[in-house]
């Protein structure tokens, strides 16, 4: 059973704007999966339609193989979602609100009291427990969102931007729960987000999304590999000095390798060849590469 | 079997502390009972009982409407017995009206305003039970107005009887007004602001918009110093049972608008 599965999920307002079109996606249990894009793309419908805050106009949508739109209970009973639109109470202090929505899944007193607990230490927001939402500064609410998210142990996560607005501390300490859960507690994580080298550093699978449309989806090797972005070996030589068959880029002479492997083959040429080598490496495609790849592509075919 | 869950019991009683915690709203609640139970009947009670009836003009006219169990009473009696069953009820009847709309105000438009909606949708509650449970919140709230006030408007008007040595003032009428025609109207409060905060995008435009219902209260009473007509107990019951009837239309109406996607609009 995937975790989320959608079939050419499609959803129109008022018949006129596509907001999301034809998405098809299949996502096993466990990991994270980054879905970017940037903003106005669409990544948030997707969370609403697969949390079941909005229907599809087409196509349809499974999470854990519930219908959101059919059974949002049960979906909700399963996951745990941070949209950067869900607002939590003002007038309720941090413990409060966490209690309050822990109540609303059914759970009993004591056990809200003390998971509540646990999410606050957990977050670094023990100390503001008793403090109103209101006197909480940007960062404190987004991570009591996520508190919220977690109170009743999903196994299934929406976060739609959750360190957006977040200084790096708490960033790091947001990054690393999401990390864990994923890692100990098996929950599967859906994160939107437009921030690509975090996404690099947390995501197992991706997913592009531009003005609605998935450009492609898997982990960064199927990525680079279906649009051809290849690593690249890089080697800095003396000043003056030039390498046929190589391109020049910052003071670095590359050319694409399929495998690591031949790095050590071309080096042994270019030193062969009479070169001073001061410096080689391995430049990889990161997340940032293979995403700008694909959204220029698109454009141009557009 | 429990009335309501206990994840609904946590969104009443979370409601509850919103509308304490929204100055107009709380304003509402205490004010208005305060002003129509207590200080205009006082008011009413000493301009009686001081001023003389010959300086008071149309009284003559007013006595006219008496029913045929007052016409023994003194013109200061009879004055009174027209403030407690002719002015009062309308009085009283605004109470359950504006604290059921105001808190439905700041239940339901309340919550889209600040964008907490979303979060109780996300909740494993169903909408169905997000629905009832801020009905029911705003139903008990103005309930438990609704009946402090009577009692404190029993009170007063018990002192007003006893002064001008008055029976007791409850009669059939009271007790329609109070166990049925009351409960009626704070379920069209609500259920009416729950049809009105689909279309308001602030808690203050929805309760301007709740001024309207005031005034089929207001003519209902008002329009019986025209003459034309009187009302009484039987009258009384079936404006009550026609207000339950609209009641379930609107509820029906109510329920299918509230859904996540009108709401989040």
């Amino acid at each position: 059973m995937s975790a989320i599965s959608t079939k050419n999920l499609t959803k129109t307002y008022d018949g006129k704007i596509i907001a999301l079109k034809s998405l098809n996606l299949e996502i096993p249990q466990g990991g994270i999966f980054g879905f970017l894009g940037p903003n106005g793309a669409g990544k948030t419908t997707t969370v609403k339609l697969l949390t079941g805050l909005l229907k599809p106009t087409e196509g349809e949508c499974r999470v854990l193989d519930l219908e959101p739109g059919k059974n949002p209970c049960e979906v909700h009973r399963l996951c745990g979602v941070m949209t950067e639109s869900a607002r939590m109470y003002g007038q309720l202090t941090g413990m409060e609100n966490l209690v309050f929505f822990a109540q609303t899944s059914g759970m009993t007193q004591e056990a809200c009291n003390q998971r509540a607990g646990e999410l606050l230490k957990q977050l670094d927001l023990w100390d503001a427990r008793d403090k109103k939402l209101s006197a909480y500064s940007t960062g404190m609410a987004q991570r009591l969102s996520m508190a919220r998210a977690l109170i009743h142990w999903p196994q299934v996560l929406f976060l739609d931007e959750p360190t957006s607005g977040l200084d790096p501390e708490s960033a790091q300490t947001v990054n690393e729960l999401i990390t864990a859960l994923a890692k100990n507690a098996g929950t599967t994580v859906f994160l939107c987000t437009h921030q690509l080298r975090y996404a690099q550093d947390l995501c197992s699978g991706y997913g592009i999304l531009d003005k609605g449309r998935l450009l492609a989806a898997g982990d960064l090797q199927t990525l680079c590999d279906a649009i051809g972005c290849h690593i690249r070996a890089g080697f800095r030589l003396a000043d003056g000095d030039t390498l046929e068959g190589y391109h020049a880029e910052n003071g670095w002479w590359q050319t694409e390798v399929l495998r690591e492997e031949e790095m050590p083959k071309l080096l042994k040429e270019i030193i062969d060849g009479g070169h001073d080598v001061f410096e080689a490496r391995l430049i990889k495609p990161t997340l940032e590469d293979v995403y700008f790849e694909y959204t220029e592509r698109q454009e141009a075919q557009q | 079997m429990k009335l309501i869950s206990s994840a609904e019991h946590a969104v009443v009683k979370k409601d509850f502390g919103e509308i304490w915690n929204t100055k107009m709203a709380r304003n509402t609640v205490i004010t208005v009972p305060v002003i129509l139970v207590v200080f205009l009947p006082v008011m009413y009670l000493v301009m009686i009982y001081y001023i003389p009836m010959s300086q008071m003009n149309g009284v003559d006219k007013m006595l006219q409407l008496l029913p045929q169990e007052a016409k023994n009473f003194t013109a200061k009696q009879s004055m009174f017995y027209l403030l407690t069953n002719l002015l009062c009820p309308m009085f009283f009847l605004m109470i359950p009206l504006m604290v059921s709309s105001v808190s439905a105000a700041c239940s339901f438009v309340g919550e889209k305003e600040r964008n907490t909606i979303e979060t109780l949708l996300l909740t494993p509650m169903s909408v169905k039970q997000i629905f009832k449970a801020k009905v029911v919140g705003c139903i008990i709230l103005s309930s438990i107005s609704t009946a402090v006030s009577f009692v404190v408007f029993s009170i007063v008007i018990s002192i007003g009887d006893i002064m001008l040595k008055m029976p007791f003032f409850l009669n059939w009428n009271w007790l329609v007004l109070v166990l049925l025609l009351a409960p009626a109207i704070t379920i069209f409060g609500v259920i009416f602001m729950v049809i009105v905060s689909g279309k308001s995008k602030s808690y203050m435009e929805s309760f301007q918009t709740s001024g309207f219902i005031v005034l089929p209260v207001v003519l209902l009473f008002v329009g019986q110093f025209t003459g034309l007509f009187q009302l009484s107990a039987m009258l009384l019951l079936f404006v009550s049972v026609g207000v339950f009837i609209l009641d379930f239309i609107l509820l029906l109406i109510g329920s299918h608008s509230f859904t996540p996607e009108k709401l989040l609009k």
